[in-house]
């Protein structure tokens, strides 16, 4: 008689995997009703965060301090995300129809001020002195319009207004900060935009997607580009303009999922509560199914500053902290372990409890969203 | 086995007896030589008795209250008690090493703001900054100073009976960080808003108990905010550290600093900037060094205490670095585990402590030479450690302020071995001072504490901290016991 589970290689303790998040270290309440999205920015100093409220606000991530609050809409911001660049400093905000580009300038030196008007400026006029979009004519009318705000947002550094034709649900920026991608689930034909910000320029890529849109994401490293509908993930080489590989991760509902930095693993949440681990080497189903929420996943991040972590946001109030070390050996798969649960955010009367969650560049640190209204920080 | 020991039997256990050897750092309170040989003592006797016995050996004119450290643990029971708990024999000869005992300071004034406050320094006769100008005018007794910079960008100074005596003409654009006495009529404070500030303090005899404060010299140079500042008088130099991950050395001579840099100036950037009100056209002046080498934000800048011509630097890339000020050059680097959040010199003891976001304040030996990055861990807070002043009273004393809503007191000899014998010796705190402001309320939930941003433990006004519940608290131990 032997035990099935002896069979199995023993995998390491928690203790033995530190350093990761455990506690609660600083709590940031300002936000009237739910917080959607955090991001901490690439220095890793400060967080951004969209509330139901329609604000976008900017804390110091260490002290909890608020720096910086816009109302830049009557309408829940569903999403922030910071400009992947160390010179400038731009936020990307998506409520409504309307994605907004910020340089809260209140908060950073002339010279950073100067180098994010530049790079949110330099794209008027692109559209106008080259007509058409490049391809065909077909097109009635723009994929986007890139507008200025009214001078009460232009005052606060809100310096770019597009307005899209379905309410925006995420936002991924290119590595290199000069493309970006939104969805609008509801967007049809047009629910994945990629837009250029050095031209002012929408694409609609995708026309004939099957499914409905979710979220995208680009690869880390290769001209690749990720769509998940509710129920498969493609991948698409974006050089050729083709499709590569379609993963099946099995979730009835997909809502959201994160390219490993190495770019050869890929995690996906699901509103059935399952953390899905995919090895795109191996097969287009998952390497690992995790069930370890009470209720729907919401959002799922690894670490991408270096450490084998990644963390995932439920409806259950908690955010959960795993292990998860890729090894370079192709034929060796990764080791997955849960570290901890991060309790604290109340679930709310109408059953929602952590909406996103994010992680610092270097640090074993992460940030969630609440639908409670706050904000933490956990080291 | 020592023949001096009773034989244990049920009439003798009343007087149990155990051989002492009595040892002491505090260079004040050392044992005559005659007195200095291991002592019985009986086993039923806890701190009081001891501290009695001590004070007896010494033949001090008025008692001074003893602590007593055994294994690196504060005697909190009978000696017997404490040697059935660590499985220690009677029969040995046990070393034992007084300390002058650290009084719970209380509270004694809070003083409320309309924001955060985080800078805070004091002004008293045992102040570096009177120090320095061998207190003359000197500050009475009663007369003391307390300087606080809050989010709303002003500075205060408050008086010791809780009267703001002086408040900035003009405010910095965003919080203040840090702010310092210079001298008892100079201050400089430090801001989100990149700049340095040096303001001229001056009281108004014909006017009352008011004084001014306005702006002299504002210091151009940093990117991003200046989150610390610390001064060294006597050779007119600053030192800052700033989110923009360099160390700058300033100059507090107006006429000794270079032009600031044209391109920081607020009026080069756009008209949306408030324009700082500059009534008395305040001077603008640049930095004398930017010194490179940390690759994150610096959180905290300090003179070495015996040589004012080097300076340590704590930073977020979670280096201690050492720097030669002369040359303005990065001597050495020594890398922790964590985020580094604050430092403080140990003058005496030549370590440097350094404060975590790991919750913990590690000792560094900074010397080149030193094997081990780490001598010893002070854990006990439950949240960020971000500021640490030194006991003017004792060497081995500390005190820290954390995000966890404590100021912590610490006194480093209570070193007990690491966890699993690995590792450097770890301390517990001695006490802890809670927020008054959290007097009576629920016990806040995690990550919602005071977050205590300021802190400076000087000789006659006490333990000052200074946090996100507005306030400034003063505490400070019941007279004549600490000094007697
Ligand atoms: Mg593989």
């Amino acid at each position: 008689n032997i035990d099935p589970e002896a069979l199995l290689p023993k995998l390491p303790s928690p203790d033995e995997l530190r350093p990761f998040p455990t506690v609660c270290s600083v709590l940031f309440k300002g936000h009237k009703g739910g917080v959607r999205s955090v991001a901490i920015d690439p220095s890793g100093l400060f967080l951004a965060s969209g509330g139901d409220d329609g604000a976008v606000m900017i804390w110091e991530l260490r002290s909890g301090r608020q720096l910086y609050t816009v109302n830049i809409a009557d309408e829940p911001v569903n999403v922030v995300k910071w400009r992947p660049s160390k010179d400038t400093m731009v936020l990307s905000a998506a409520a409504g129809e309307a994605i907004y580009l910020l340089a809260p300038f209140s908060i950073m030196s002339p010279e950073v001020e100067n180098l994010s008007r530049e790079v949110l400026d330099a794209g008027w006029g692109y559209a106008a002195t080259s007509s058409t979009n490049g391809t065909s004519s077909v097109q009635k009318e723009p994929a986007a319009k890139w507008s200025r705000p009214e001078s009460k947002l232009l005052d606060q550094g809100v310096l770019v207004k597009i307005s899209v034709r379905a309410p925006v649900k995420a936002i991924d920026w290119h590595r290199r900060g000069d493309y970006f991608s939104t969805v609008s689930p509801k967007g049809q034909s047009s629910a994945v935009a990629i837009h250029t910000l050095s031209k002012h320029l929408t694409q609609l890529p995708f026309r004939r997607l099957k499914g409905l849109a979710q979220t995208a994401q680009f690869h880390p490293s290769k001209p690749i580009f990720f769509v998940a509908t509710q129920h498969t993930i493609r991948s698409y080489d974006l050089s050729r303009q083709e499709l590569i590989k379609i993963l099946q991760p099995g979730a009835r509902w997909i809502s959201s999922f994160d390219v490993h930095p190495g770019g050869d693993n890929l995690i996906v949440g699901s509103y059935d509560r399952r953390l899905l681990w995919h090895d795109l080497d191996l097969s287009t189903r998952p390497y690992k199914t995790l069930r370890y929420h009470k209720k729907a996943i919401r959002a799922v991040k690894y670490h991408h500053g270096g450490l084998p972590l990644f963390a995932d946001a439920s409806d259950d109030g908690t955010v959960q902290i795993f292990h998860g070390k890729v090894v370079e050996d192709m034929m060796e798969n990764a080791t997955i372990v849960p570290l901890k649960v991060l309790k604290g955010h109340k679930v709310t009367d109408k059953s929602l409890g952590v909406f996103d969650v994010d992680w610092h560049p270097r640090e074993p640190w992460c940030v969630s969203a609440g639908a409670d209204g706050t904000c933490r920080l956990w080291c | 086995m020592s023949g001096d020991l009773e034989q244990p039997g049920p009439a003798q256990e009343q007087t149990s007896k155990i051989r002492i050897q009595f040892i002491t750092r505090d260079t004040d309170h050392e044992l005559p030589a005659e007195a200095s040989a291991p002592i019985l003592v009986a086993t039923k006797f806890r701190r009081y008795a001891l501290s009695t016995l001590i004070n007896t050996l010494l033949d001090t004119p008025t008692p001074v209250p003893f602590e007593f450290l055994i294994l690196g643990q504060f005697l909190r029971t009978s000696i017997e008690d404490f040697l059935t708990a660590n499985g220690i024999s009677a029969e040995t000869t046990l070393t034992v090493e007084y300390v002058r005992a650290l009084i719970p300071p209380l509270h004694v004034a809070s003083f409320e703001h309309d924001s955060w406050v985080s800078a805070i320094d004091v002004l008293s006769g045992s102040s570096p900054a009177s120090i320095w100008t061998n207190n003359s005018p000197g500050v009475p007794s009663g007369q003391e100073k307390i300087l606080s910079g809050s989010d709303d960008g002003l500075l205060r100074i408050w008086n010791m009976s809780s009267e703001v005596e002086a408040i900035s003409s003009v405010s910095h654009n965003n919080h203040i960080t840090n702010a310092k006495f210079l001298s008892p009529t100079r201050v400089v404070s430090a801001s989100f808003d990149r700049t340095i500030r040096l303001w001229k303090y001056e009281s108004m005899p014909d006017f009352g108990p008011t004084s001014t404060l306005t702006p002299s010299v504002e210091l151009y140079g940093h990117k991003a905010s200046v989150d610390s500042i610390a001064v060294h008088a006597p050779s007119s130099r600053l030192l800052s550290a700033s989110q923009d991950h360099t160390v700058g050395i300033w100059s507090s001579k107006k006429t000794d600093a270079p032009p600031a840099p044209q391109s920081l100036l607020p009026s080069s950037s756009n008209k949306r900037r408030k324009l700082n009100p500059n009534p008395n056209s305040v001077s603008q002046r640049g930095s004398l060094a930017l010194m490179t080498g940390h690759t994150a934000s610096v959180t905290s800048v300090s003179f070495a205490p015996n040589d004012p011509t080097v300076a340590y630097s704590s930073s977020l890339d979670h280096t201690l670095r050492t720097w030669d000020l002369a040359t303005r050059t990065l001597v050495d680097t020594r890398t922790t585990a964590h985020a580094l959040s604050c430092l403080t010199p140990l003058q005496d003891l030549g370590l440097v402590a350094t404060g975590t976001d790991a919750r913990s304040i590690i000792l560094i030996d900074p010397r080149a030479s030193a094997t081990a990055v780490s001598a010893l861990t002070l854990r006990g807070h439950t949240g960020t450690v971000w500021a640490l002043s030194t006991d003017p009273s004792s060497a081995y004393g500390l005190a820290s302020g954390a995000l966890d809503s404590t100021v912590r007191i610490w006194d480093v000899r209570a070193a007990r071995p690491g966890s699993g014998g690995i590792g450097a010796p770890e301390v517990e705190c001695v006490y802890t001072i809670e927020r008054e402001s959290g007097r009576g309320r629920k016990k806040p939930v995690r990550g919602d504490e005071v977050k205590v941003f300021g802190i400076v433990w000087d000789g006659e006004v006490g333990v000052v901290s200074a946090g996100s519940d507005k306030r400034v608290q003063v505490n400070r131990s019941p007279q004549g016991v600490r000094d007697s």
